[in-house]
């Protein structure tokens, strides 16, 4: 079991770079298997419940990236001289949209399973009091996924209640009340840390972060992946030169398979507090 | 020396037109109990925000004048340095808490406070006796109650050792019951500790006979009088001070020990009963309706009947099922057992107005309104919706959405709302009835549902386990009778209505 939030942080980043750094959709399918067996212990765990935020977000670059690039070999039909979508829709675009939406989709993946394995008061305590500011924007950027998804929910349902459209068509009308909510939120909870006087000197710790040697091999692991990452890693992937994705290097192999190491041993996160609802 | 002192405060939000605080000059001793109450927007959050300095560092704006804490002046001194001396308690523990579970939360504060651990875990287990919040240490604050919530917010302000304690409406979210648990706690602290302490605080009948001094503030002018000349005066009281001012009684009892030597000679009568209700066609007809949550079971069973011209109250403990079933009435929510058959506009206001409100002025949101709802809000019709007060913004969503409406579902109408916007909410709920419309209306308000509804159901887990007029359901029980019924019985509900 992984202790330190540390460890969980560290494989969050190389899960990310590995995400965004080499889009090859070989590596994206196995580290969408490797996310999933890593999160697969915590899917009782409310954070898990995002998943479907990812795959929302998937399917909207794909659409976007169809719609609107002209480039491509491989034509799947013509539209005629239509404004913006007419013209050749071509499998490279849809490829590139479906590149960049399993990113997203391994985005919301693995902050999902950070939500589920960190808690906010860790990371808080984990941030020097130099950085009091950043941390009380981690502290905010987690506490904030879940209230704002519930904010627009009720702003929908506003919607609804006063009779007009609440479809998914009606989102770009939320965005500013959606906003709006957000940074009262944002300010309350703001006020909320300045009245607890978080930021006023040398914090102590209630509860210290205890090490064990398999945070360590997770750091060790992720911090392996990422170098072969950012170091070693071969030509990314790109639809518009070549649609067929390249056979993977070792290396960009290896540094996905790393990113399991948390899995070896996925009990989901102990705390003194239990959920007993 | 006093531990808190306001001299010749004047503040203006940034781009306000006039000030939320004018002039204020007052001072509070070691150990004093401070009621502060005045109508919705009069700046009452706004002067409690003063007193640890959120209010101007966080907030901006013109700040004239100086408030001292502990000998510290708020100008100098930001509200991180002042947590440790005085205890904010939000109005919304949600907005207050930061972590996810109840002894994190308790610890927040004094990690900030560099304490060692040894001090922080004799705090925490001190703060948990204090507040009994044994059973809940080991929550995720997320399950909790709202009552539950807000007790581990004293706690969490409780366990750095403030030299006071701020509470701003702490009881606004909560069913009578956990209003009572709340208070208690605060009366505890009082009594044991000799706490000093401020609480902003609409049901005034509990926490009136402890409080050493009443500050009125009404249009950012601050009345600081002593408990029995305020009440006297007006504003929010309890009921027993009504009955005694038309009884004539002096001195002026400010609860129910003081009062009941002086109503034995009252309540000799017995009321009669008001004609039956429920002569208006049916508008709603419920039939075993039910609904379970993954969790647990919301509404079950239930059978009503919803007429034109009544008012009903629908009560009951927080989590008891009141919201699903408006839910269900109110068409968000999809009936998985029963049958529901409703005729006209049937319109549902929540409990969190804000979310109804995103026009840019109140002018806006009224679009398209007649002319008798928009009349009420022509001083606020250039006004941005949310920069009103919590109840100007309730009043706001109750016409933007119920206006027109043949069956009105209000879920906590008057929660934040000073005693003049109930009244003129029962007057306009009345009227509405009176011109054949149906309202079914969540409320944890005991006073007002007597005041306002002719009809009052009771749940419990899901059922409605009672249901008639409110001289029936509201008399003699422990948790949903008003404070003239427990001090006379026999079917008293109102001060106004008991013969003198």
């Amino acid at each position: 079991m992984i202790r330190h939030p540390l460890a969980w942080c560290v494989w969050g980043i190389a899960g990310l770079c590995a995400a965004f750094i080499d889009r090859n959709p070989l590596l994206q399918v196995l580290l969408v298997l490797v996310v999933i067996n890593v999160g697969l212990p915590h899917r009782r765990n409310p954070a898990m419940r995002h998943w479907k935020i990812g795959l929302a977000l998937a399917v909207v670059p794909i659409l976007f990236s169809a719609a609107l690039s002209r480039f491509g070999r491989h034509v799947i039909f013509t539209l005629p001289g239509i404004p913006i979508v007419g013209g050749a829709w071509s499998w490279e675009a849809v490829a590139y949209g479906a590149s960049t939406g399993v990113a997203l989709l391994l985005t919301v993946a693995v902050f999902a399973t950070l939500q589920a394995n960190v808690r906010s008061a860790d990371l808080v305590a984990l941030l020097p009091r130099s950085l009091y500011r950043t941390g009380t924007v981690f502290a905010l950027s987690l506490a904030f996924a879940p209230k704002t998804i519930a904010s627009f929910q009720a702003l929908l349902e506003a919607r609804r209640l006063r009779g007009q459209r609440a479809g998914w068509r009606s989102a770009p009308g939320l965005v500013v009340p959606l906003l709006l909510t957000m940074l009262e939120q944002a300010l309350q909870y703001g006020e909320s840390l300045d009245a607890r006087g978080y930021g006023s000197g040398r914090r102590s710790h209630y509860r210290p972060l205890g090490w064990s040697l398999f945070d360590g091999f997770v750091i060790w692991a992720s911090l392996t992946s990422l170098i072969l990452d950012l170091v070693l890693s071969p030509q990314p992937y790109n639809p518009y030169l070549d649609l067929a994705p390249s056979l993977p290097s070792a290396a960009s192999l290896l540094s996905i398979l790393l990113l399991a190491t948390p899995a070896l041993r996925g009990t989901p996160r102990m705390d003194h507090a239990t959920n007993r609802a | 020396m006093p531990l808190i002192a306001l001299e010749g405060v004047r503040y203006r939000y940034p781009e306000a037109d006039g000030p939320a605080l004018d002039g204020i000059t007052t001072a509070v001793e070691p150990g004093q109990v401070i009621l502060l109450r005045g109508p919705s927007g009069s700046g009452k959050s706004t002067l409690l925000r003063c007193l640890n300095g959120l209010v101007p560092h966080s907030t901006g704006g013109d700040f004239a004048g100086r408030v001292t804490v502990c000998g510290l002046d708020t100008r100098v001194h930001l509200p991180r340095e002042l947590g440790a001396r005085i205890g904010f308690v939000f109005q919304h523990p949600d907005a207050q808490f930061v972590l996810e579970d109840v002894e994190a939360e308790l610890a927040f504060g004094l990690e900030n406070l560099g304490l060692d651990r040894g001090v922080m875990r004799k705090r925490i287990e001190e703060t948990i006796d204090q507040v009994g919040i044994n059973a809940l240490r080991h929550r995720r604050i997320a399950t909790l109650s709202g009552g539950e919530r807000q007790r581990v917010a004293i706690a969490a302000a409780l366990a750095m050792h403030p030299a006071a304690l701020v509470l701003d409406e702490p009881t606004s979210q909560l069913d009578p019951q956990a209003a009572e648990d709340v208070l208690q706690v605060v009366l505890r602290l009082v009594a044991d500790l000799g706490m000093t302490t401020v609480i902003a605080e609409h049901r005034v009948e509990r926490i009136a006979p402890f409080v050493d001094r009443i500050w009125t503030i009404d249009a950012g002018r601050l009345q600081d009088q002593a408990p029995r000349e305020a009440v006297a005066e007006g504003g929010a009281r309890p009921p027993v001070v009504d009955l005694a001012l038309r009884a004539g009684w002096s001195p002026i009892p400010l609860g129910l020990r003081d009062a009941r030597v002086r109503a034995q000679s009252l309540a000799a009568a017995i009321p009669d009963n008001p004609p039956a209700d429920g002569a208006g066609t049916v508008i709603a007809r419920l039939d075993r309706l039910g609904y379970s949550y993954p969790s647990a079971r919301a509404v079950e069973d239930v059978s009503l009947t919803l007429r034109r011209g009544q008012v009903t109250a629908l009560m009951g403990r927080n989590g008891s099922g009141k919201t699903t079933l408006l839910r269900l009435i109110g068409g968000t929510l999809r009936p998985q057992r029963g049958r529901l058959h409703s005729e006209g506009r049937v319109a549902y206001v929540p409990q969190d107005a804000d979310a109804l409100l995103f026009a840019a002025t109140v002018r806006d949101e009224l679009r398209g309104q007649p002319e008798d709802v928009i009349a009420p809000f022509q001083a606020w019709l250039p006004r941005y919706p949310r920069d009103l007060s919590a109840g100007e913004r309730q009043q706001l969503a109750i016409a933007v959405v119920a206006g027109q409406a043949d069956l009105l579902l209000l879920d906590e109408p008057t929660r934040g709302l000073d005693p003049v916007v109930k009244k003129a909410l029962t007057s306009f709920l009345r009227l509405r009835a009176a011109s054949g419309a149906a309202m079914l209306i969540a409320t944890h308000d005991v006073e007002w549902a007597a005041r306002t509804a002719n009809r009052v159901l009771l749940m419990a887990d899901g059922e409605v386990y009672a249901d008639g007029p409110p001289r029936t359901v509201l008399s003699d029980s422990l948790v949903f009778a008003t404070q003239i019924n427990k001090l006379l019985g026999r079917g008293w509900l109102l001060p106004e209505e008991v013969p003198i």
